[in-house]
């Protein structure tokens, strides 16, 4: 380093005095040079980086192309027989449902390969397999067939007619080899719990055949192993009452004019599911790919029961009314302030009617007031509430055996304010899917043992261990939900000899914009049946239903989910062996008296 | 006084700033995005929809961005890079909260006409920010522990957002962007030694914690770690997009199959055929000169940014010229080194051809203000 030139040299500051010049000058002179010298080294050193930056990029430049190079020049790969390919597993095992029911199985066909230089006539094989298969286009075969290329793929699967019109041609050059496909007896039936499936690894004497989704997905390793001996995976499915509940919803969906519809059917004390139905849907046979545009959640792929997650409105009440029963603060007589608007900060809660000034809690959840669950929820706090909804299971992916659910996680806010407390007790602010619903209800009424939801036939039923809340508690909740049938908002839902019980939701859906839309809603029907010892909790879930029927389009789920949950009862009672019951003793009528 | 004078010595002003833009930069992301046209046609089996007509209506819109935001003065800009830098910290934000989930990951942000991946902006602006740090900073300072510390936490905020969701290859792009800002602006470098260092010393934490209590990676991300290292072990799991993708290169050879003549991704083997791995379409359809020759101009692009760099006396200009040109290089070239095996799977799209309209339009933004320091620059 050179040594630092002094600002003001005392020799030039002198003679500058002799000269009669002011000697401030020469300071700012010098300073002038220090700084133009350092801007100038530190310009080179900014342009030594910049250049050794150009340099270390045109490394990468230069390992990328002779990558590529080296990739290039590899031999392509055909799909030719290997000896790995004799790994291939082609044996999958069938899937059925509780009773042994084929849902899932194998199909051996051909697979059609070409070898063009074995081939006796191009011309003639072009335009006869263009003749034997619509999709295949004939000029474009001939191309292929006059390459270089030794080894053709012409068709995956086919049939035996096709398979035969093809030998019939007399090709040498064209070749067979066999191939097992997954075949989907019941076409669309439980099409998002099935799946789907697409072939992996193809060779000529077989190909893997891959679950793409659903239970395929999920238990493909278990479907594949030839340990498991081709024994079958039974799911807790009944084939029969999940088709009864497909067509059931299927038409109240298009009564209701409603462009989605999900449906949950479960085994309240051990949370099997018996039928799962989201609208609409698709054949697992042809299993489309996933659209490109659209909105995801509207797709036909998309399974609304177990992936979507909803706010599901009102039918929320049950779980607050609940926890209000088992910690104590309240019996279904106690009285509950139903004055509205309920003012907090700059929210007002309202109810859908005035209901006076005071409810039993019997008849807020009857006549399902939002101002008086708020209120309740109040007394519970955000800390207990919270803890009652997560032991419930709210906050977590259903634990269920299906690769969509284990992704789909309830949204909720991150700050429980007092604000979230109120609205999360009838159902606003907390989203979840259909199937935690279902489990929640089945959860409170079956005596008060959680139970986690399967697609599994042998799954063991909730111990102890599981309770969330007292079977005197679950009593109560059960005559509640009755009395919302019995004479609240959904008489609608009544089914002779089934004593239904359930809770209606009806809630605004969020706009993509924030906010709340004003006229599309998600309505909910949540029921339990027979209420006085339920066996079976069943959720119909409506998106965007309007009911044109009347002078006014009715959208709430007292009109629109309700009834579509009583006909969906009404079929599958008997397909389930259930009788119907007599009318009601006074014993088993509620006790609960009316609060006005 | 003659218009070669003005040219040479005056900053433009008005419409004549047009003339003075780096056109070369232009055409050439003209070019790449034509090849990337030309493969979304081939890809959807010849046709304009779904892929293709959208790419190019995006296109359109992203060189009058790149034109427009070129037109407004460099000083502009530096005022705004706060702005730019707190605004995109916000979309993560949000999208960490609001976000849609798509594909395993909470990326998107619905906007109503568009999907946006804030993540994108984000790169942009902590390059702008950093810019705007060091051309405040005095350069003697640069290299202090005190003065290195400011930076760092501009950096690891978004790095932390990002990560959230879970997206580790833009955080790691978002780093790495950043240390090239820094680099150029001189910082020491033995600092850059010791965070390599660290680096290599974190990974084998990684690698360590694997199967313990305090694991540290997704399952799923050790998975990609294995298959990036023996891609035959799971063929036809997260190995299988690789194993295709090397086909498809084989396949082309040096002279490719010929334009709309792929069969690997024309039989659908492969996933993702439009947007991450559309380069091996490419190679394909086009063998080794044809991804030659995308190479060729995504490395014009970088060298005609660099020379810009070079030779602009304002060093906010520079540096952000340097660091939007090193975001696009670590973009393409983590692209093409994933497709081809050289790393581990990430989900990098190739910029300008793979589908996919935020990405494009804020390389195009950013392009903008490329030429903003171009054409602003001290003569």
């Amino acid at each position: 380093m050179t040594p630092r030139r002094p600002l003001r040299p005392l020799a030039r500051v002198f003679s500058a005095r002799a000269r009669g010049e002011n000697p401030d000058d020469i300071e700012a002179e010098e300073r002038a040079a220090r700084l133009r010298a350092r801007h100038r080294a530190e310009r080179l050193k900014a342009e030594h980086r910049l250049l050794l930056l150009a340099a270390t990029f045109v490394l990468a430049f230069g390992t990328v192309a002779a990558r590529m190079s080296v990739l290039a020049a590899s031999d392509p790969e055909e799909p030719r027989v290997t000896a790995a390919e004799q790994r291939i597993v082609a044996q999958r095992a069938d899937i059925v449902d509780r009773n042994g029911a084929i849902l899932a199985t194998n199909l051996m066909t051909a697979s059609l390969y070409a070898q063009p230089h074995e081939m006796v006539d191009r011309v003639a094989a072009a335009a006869g397999l263009a003749r034997i298969f619509p999709d295949l286009d004939e000029a474009e075969l001939l191309k292929q067939f006059s390459g270089k290329r030794k080894f053709l793929w012409v068709q995956r699967t086919m049939s035996p007619e096709q398979q035969q019109a093809v030998m019939d041609l007399g090709e040498p050059g064209l070749k067979f080899g066999p191939r097992e496909m997954r075949l989907y007896p019941n076409g669309r039936l439980a099409a998002h719990i099935l799946g789907g499936y697409g072939f992996g690894r193809e060779g000529v004497h077989a190909a893997e055949v891959i679950g793409s989704a659903g239970v395929e997905r999920e238990f493909d390793a278990f479907l594949r192993d030839p340990a498991n001996g081709g024994q079958p995976l039974r799911l807790s499915i009944d084939l029969s009452v999940q088709a009864a509940v497909e067509r059931v919803l299927a038409g109240g969906m298009q009564l209701m004019n409603a462009k989605g519809a999900a449906a949950v059917l479960m085994e309240a004390r051990t949370g099997k599911i018996v039928a799962m139905a989201s609208l609409p849907d698709f054949d697992p046979n042809q299993r489309p790919l996933p659209p490109t545009q659209g909105d995801p959640s509207d797709s036909p792929l998309f399974n609304r029961a177990a992936q979507g997650v909803y706010e599901l409105g009102s039918t929320f009440k049950i779980f607050t009314v609940a926890q209000a029963l088992e910690t104590g603060i309240a019996t279904p007589d106690t009285i509950v302030d139903t004055s509205g608007p309920l003012t907090w900060g700059r929210f007002r809660i309202r109810d859908f009617r005035n209901y006076g000034p005071f409810l039993t809690l019997s008849d807020v959840i009857v006549k399902s007031s939002n101002v008086g669950t708020a209120r309740v929820a109040m007394e519970l706090g955000a800390e207990r509430q919270k803890a009652f909804l997560g032991s419930l299971g709210f906050f977590e992916p259903v634990p269920i055996t299906l690769p969509e659910a284990s992704k789909s996680k309830p949204l909720f806010p991150p700050r429980w304010s007092e604000i979230s407390t109120m609205t999360i007790s009838y159902g606003h602010g907390l989203a979840v899917t259909p199937l935690h619903l279902a489990s929640g209800y089945a959860s409170v009424v079956n005596g008060g043992l959680r139970v986690r939801p399967t697609l599994l036939a042998d799954t063991p039923a909730p111990t102890d261990a599981d309770r969330v809340i007292s079977t005197e508690t679950s009593r109560k909740i059960r005559q509640m939900l009755r009395a919302v049938v019995e004479r609240g908002t959904a008489t609608m839902a009544d089914v002779e000899g089934y004593r239904v019980g359930g809770k209606t939701g009806t809630a605004d859906k969020p706009k993509r914009t924030g906010g709340y839309s004003e006229n599309k809603v998600i309505s909910t029907f949540a029921a339990v049946f027979p209420a006085d010892d339920p066996e079976y909790v069943l959720t119909v879930s409506l998106d965007e239903p309007e009911d044109r029927s009347g002078r006014e389009p009715r959208r709430t789920a007292g009109w629109t989910a309700a009834p579509v949950a009583a006909e969906v009862i009404r079929r599958i009672a008997p397909l389930m062996n259930m009788r119907p019951l007599p009318k009601e003793t006074p014993e088993d009528a509620l006790t609960v008296r009316t609060g006005n | 006084m003659t218009f070669l004078d003005r040219s040479q010595r005056q900053t433009p002003t008005g419409l004549t700033k047009l003339l003075h833009m780096n056109w070369a930069l232009v055409v050439l992301l003209t070019a790449i995005s034509a090849a990337g046209f030309l493969m979304l046609y081939s890809v959807a089996d010849g046709s304009f929809d779904p892929w293709a007509s959208r790419q190019m209506v995006r296109f359109g819109i992203g060189v009058v961005l790149m034109l427009a935001v070129g037109l407004v003065h460099i000083r502009f800009w530096r005022s705004v890079a706060p702005l730019i830098y707190v605004g995109g910290l916000l979309l993560l934000v949000f999208v960490d909260f609001f976000g849609t989930v798509g594909m395993g990951a909470q990326r998107w942000l619905d906007i109503g006409f568009m999907r946006l991946q804030p993540s994108e902006p984000m790169k942009v602006a902590l390059v702008i920010v950093l810019a705007l740090y060091y051309d405040w900073l005095p350069p003697e300072k640069v290299s202090r522990p005190q003065w290195l510390l400011p930076p760092i936490v501009l950096t690891l905020i978004p790095m932390g957002l990002v990560l959230m969701q879970p997206d580790l290859g833009t955080a790691i792009l978002l780093a790495a962007g950043a240390a090239v800002v820094m680099f150029v602006a001189g910082v020491s470098i033995w600092y850059f030694a010791a965070a390599i260092g660290a680096g290599v010393g974190l990974v084998t934490l990684v690698m360590q914690s694997r199967g313990t209590a305090w694991q540290l990676l997704k399952d799923y991300q050790y998975r990609r770690i294995d298959t990036f290292l023996d891609p035959g072990q799971d063929p036809l799991g997260a190995g299988y997009n690789i194993i295709q993708s090397k086909i498809a290169l084989g396949s082309g050879g040096l002279a490719g199959r010929g334009f709309m003549e792929g069969t690997q991704t024309r039989l659908n083997f492969l996933p993702e055929k439009h947007t991450d791995f559309i380069f091996t379409t490419l190679a394909e359809e086009f063998g080794f000169v044809g991804s030659v020759t995308l190479l060729g101009l995504y490395a014009l692009v970088v060298i005609f940014a660099l020379i810009s760099a070079l030779r602009n006396r304002d060093r906010f200009g520079a540096l952000l010229t340097t660091g939007i040109a090193a975001t696009f290089f670590f973009f393409f070239a983590v692209n093409m080194a994933m497709v081809m095996g050289l790393i581990p799977v990430v989900g990098v799209p190739l910029p300008l051809v793979s589908y996919g309209g935020s990405a494009m339009l804020v390389l195009l933004a950013a392009f903008g203000l490329i030429q903003s320091a171009h054409v602003h620059r001290p003569r």
